[in-house]
């Protein structure tokens, strides 16, 4: 049976256990002498680009993994496709094993290589989703079924004649999305779907895309740099640094546990001289509106207090007129988790 | 049968899109096909200096100058995709991580990915040479000669063809190699234009036995035109062509296949 797992789980249609991967970058030696030494004795030094990751992943998720450049998202997503095989560790999706079984298991996935075209250059984009009818061998009444669709929620409608190589990079994504998902797979993986694109184009792709798992429930892994994706779309986030999995979990627990400091600020009735709150530091004054940064316990030695608590402190001591409370960036908190490490400690 | 018409539904993508550049498709093919014509009549010069070059009239060298010229040709068009030249940019680029991710057997794709028509000025060149060098020559026809010639036709594509593929495959570990291998395929072909025993020893064993050049080109070229092995080796040699072809695409094949292995372990 399909998603019969090697230990025992019969939900996921994603297992991956203790993937490792290691590459040799050879070290070139330059100069015609340099060359034919590198043919003979080339000096290498080893690289694990995923060096040990464990995960699973369910049927209908949408799921993001994130993390900075090199940190071996994109080695994981060519092994999971079958592009690349593993050093050590095992992986199934959907019952296969990717690299063993390769054409079974692509003829069962989408993917979408950002910036990767994988339709015919010289062909209007209407006979390069043709020729994908041919090479996935889909039945003409599905094709059709699936088209419509795809031209109405994509707008594939207006490019639909245009050779490949003259369409806007917006475009080229849509119409590759639309490609990937032609023959109906279970599921859809994605490599930087939306970027160097504008922010009407990303919005789209992003309707789309979780239009599709909604819909279709079709499984979804995507990695991106743009945490937008990732605050638009994915319920779950799997974060890895240099080939390992640091965080696996909700993206609000992310936040909560390593978010930066919020900040509050209130318009008060009348200006104080000093109008000092225990738990908070003002960070800002501009006449009777006076910024606050705040914290959860994970940031403040003192305990830290939550928004309520700080409110009514401080209406127990000053007239307020109004309030607004802004949470910090998850730019901002992916990015200190990154650069202060704030995982590894764990 | 399915594959057999995916391939040539690929091909057609690939021809129609050329011929969306028609003008610079048809002076190509007029480049090709006098640029060949001028090495031929350098080689006609020579002949009417020398009369012969190793015993072999103008007629004789011609026959296997036209057989290697229609062979390379065809070949050259056919494995346009395992060109090394080309597949190396495939690579390159990620187009052949594409194709990985495509239900199809990946020769299948290699090899419908291009498809560069404008070798047809080659081939129509080759074809000429090659009626001149029968008339020229005054081959006697028998009907196991006609029959066998497009099998030989077919065996010098096919040995061409996995020198190409050979070639593609060393570009998953290197592209420094490229140059030795184009030595080879290109060296190749005009090697096999004259007649093996004007070669070195050393030269003819290694077209023989090693890369069995000689046994799709050489030895059918002695049946054809009736002369006898000057080396007094058996007969059958010059039937060998299909089994020497064969051999070469099935070896040119697994190597291929150790060599995608090789690509997946690193992802170069």
């Amino acid at each position: 049976m399909a998603g019969d797992g090697l230990w025992g789980s019969m939900a996921a249609i994603v297992e991956v256990r203790d993937l490792h991967k290691e590459f040799r970058v050879f070290l070139h030696r330059r100069g015609g002498l340099g060359a034919l030494r590198n043919l003979f004795s080339r000096q290498h030094r080893l690289v694990r680009a995923v060096d040990g990751i464990s995960f699973r992943i369910e049927p209908g998720e949408l799921v993001g993994y994130l993390g900075p450049n090199g940190a071996g998202k994109s080695t994981t997503i060519k092994i999971l496709t079958g592009i690349l095989v593993p050093t050590s560790g095992e992986v199934v999706v959907a019952g296969r094993v990717p690299w063993r079984q390769r054409r079974e298991h692509v003829a069962r996935i989408g993917a979408v290589f950002g910036q990767r075209n994988s339709l015919w250059w010289d062909l209007p984009v209407i006979e390069s989703l043709d020729l994908l009818r041919h090479i996935y061998r889909i039945p003409a009444a599905r094709y059709r079924r699936n088209l419509d669709e795809f031209e109405s929620i994509l707008g594939l409608g207006e490019f639909l004649s245009t050779p490949v190589r003259s369409l806007s990079l917006g475009q080229l994504m849509r119409a590759n999305l639309a490609g990937a998902l032609l023959h109906d797979p279970d599921i859809l993986f994605l490599d930087e779907p939306t970027i160097g694109l504008d922010v009407v184009a990303k919005e789209r792709i992003r309707q789309f895309i979780l239009r599709v798992n909604r819909e279709r429930g079709t499984t979804v892994i995507l990695t991106t740099h743009d945490l937008g994706d990732v605050e638009r779309l994915c319920q779950r986030v799997l974060m890895i640094d240099r080939g390992r999995l640091l965080f696996d979990g909700q993206l609000a627990e992310l936040q909560r546990r390593f978010g930066g400091e919020r900040e509050l600020v209130a318009e008060f009735a009348e200006e104080y001289p000093d109008p000092q709150v225990p738990g908070a530091t003002i960070v800002g004054r501009e006449g009777p509106r006076v910024t606050y940064r705040f914290g959860n316990g994970a940031q403040r030695p003192d305990g830290g207090v939550t928004a309520s608590e700080l409110i009514a402190r401080l209406s127990a001591r000053y007239r307020l007129a109004d309030l607004s409370v802004r949470e910090p960036e998850i730019e901002e908190t992916v990015r200190r988790i990154y650069e202060q490490r704030l995982l590894d400690r764990e | 049968m399915r594959s057999l018409r995916l391939y040539l539904r690929l091909v057609g993508v690939c021809v129609r899109s050329q011929m969306q550049y028609k003008a610079s498709f048809l002076t190509d093919l007029a480049g090709t096909l006098f640029g060949n014509a001028i090495t031929f009549l350098s080689l006609a010069a020579v002949f009417a200096r020398f009369g012969s070059v190793g015993g072999w009239r103008l007629g004789e060298v011609a026959f296997l100058y036209g057989l290697v010229e229609m062979g390379f040709a065809t070949m050259d068009m056919v494995f346009s995709g395992y060109d090394p030249g080309y597949f190396s940019q495939l690579v390159r680029r990620g187009q052949f991580d594409q194709m990985l991710l495509r239900p199809v057997a990946l020769p299948l794709q290699v090899l419908s990915s291009e498809f560069t028509l404008r070798r047809l000025g080659r081939f129509a060149q080759g074809l000429i040479v090659f009626l001149l060098a029968v008339r020229l020559a005054g081959i006697h026809w028998t009907v196991a000669k006609l029959l066998y010639l497009p099998v030989v036709f077919g065996s010098v594509v096919a040995f061409f063809g996995s020198l190409f593929w050979i070639g593609s495959t060393t570009c998953f570990w290197t592209v420094e190699a490229l140059e030795a291998i184009n030595i080879f395929t290109y060296g190749g072909t005009e090697m096999l234009a004259y007649p093996m025993h004007i070669y070195d020893d050393w030269l003819r064993y290694l077209f023989t036995y090693v890369i069995p050049a000689s046994l799709v080109v050489y030895y059918p070229a002695l049946y054809f035109l009736g002369k006898p092995d000057p080396f007094g080796l058996p007969r059958a040699l010059s039937f060998l062509a299909p089994v020497a072809g064969a051999a070469m695409l099935l070896l040119a094949n697994a190597f291929w296949r150790f060599g995608v292995r090789h690509y997946q372990g690193t992802g170069t």
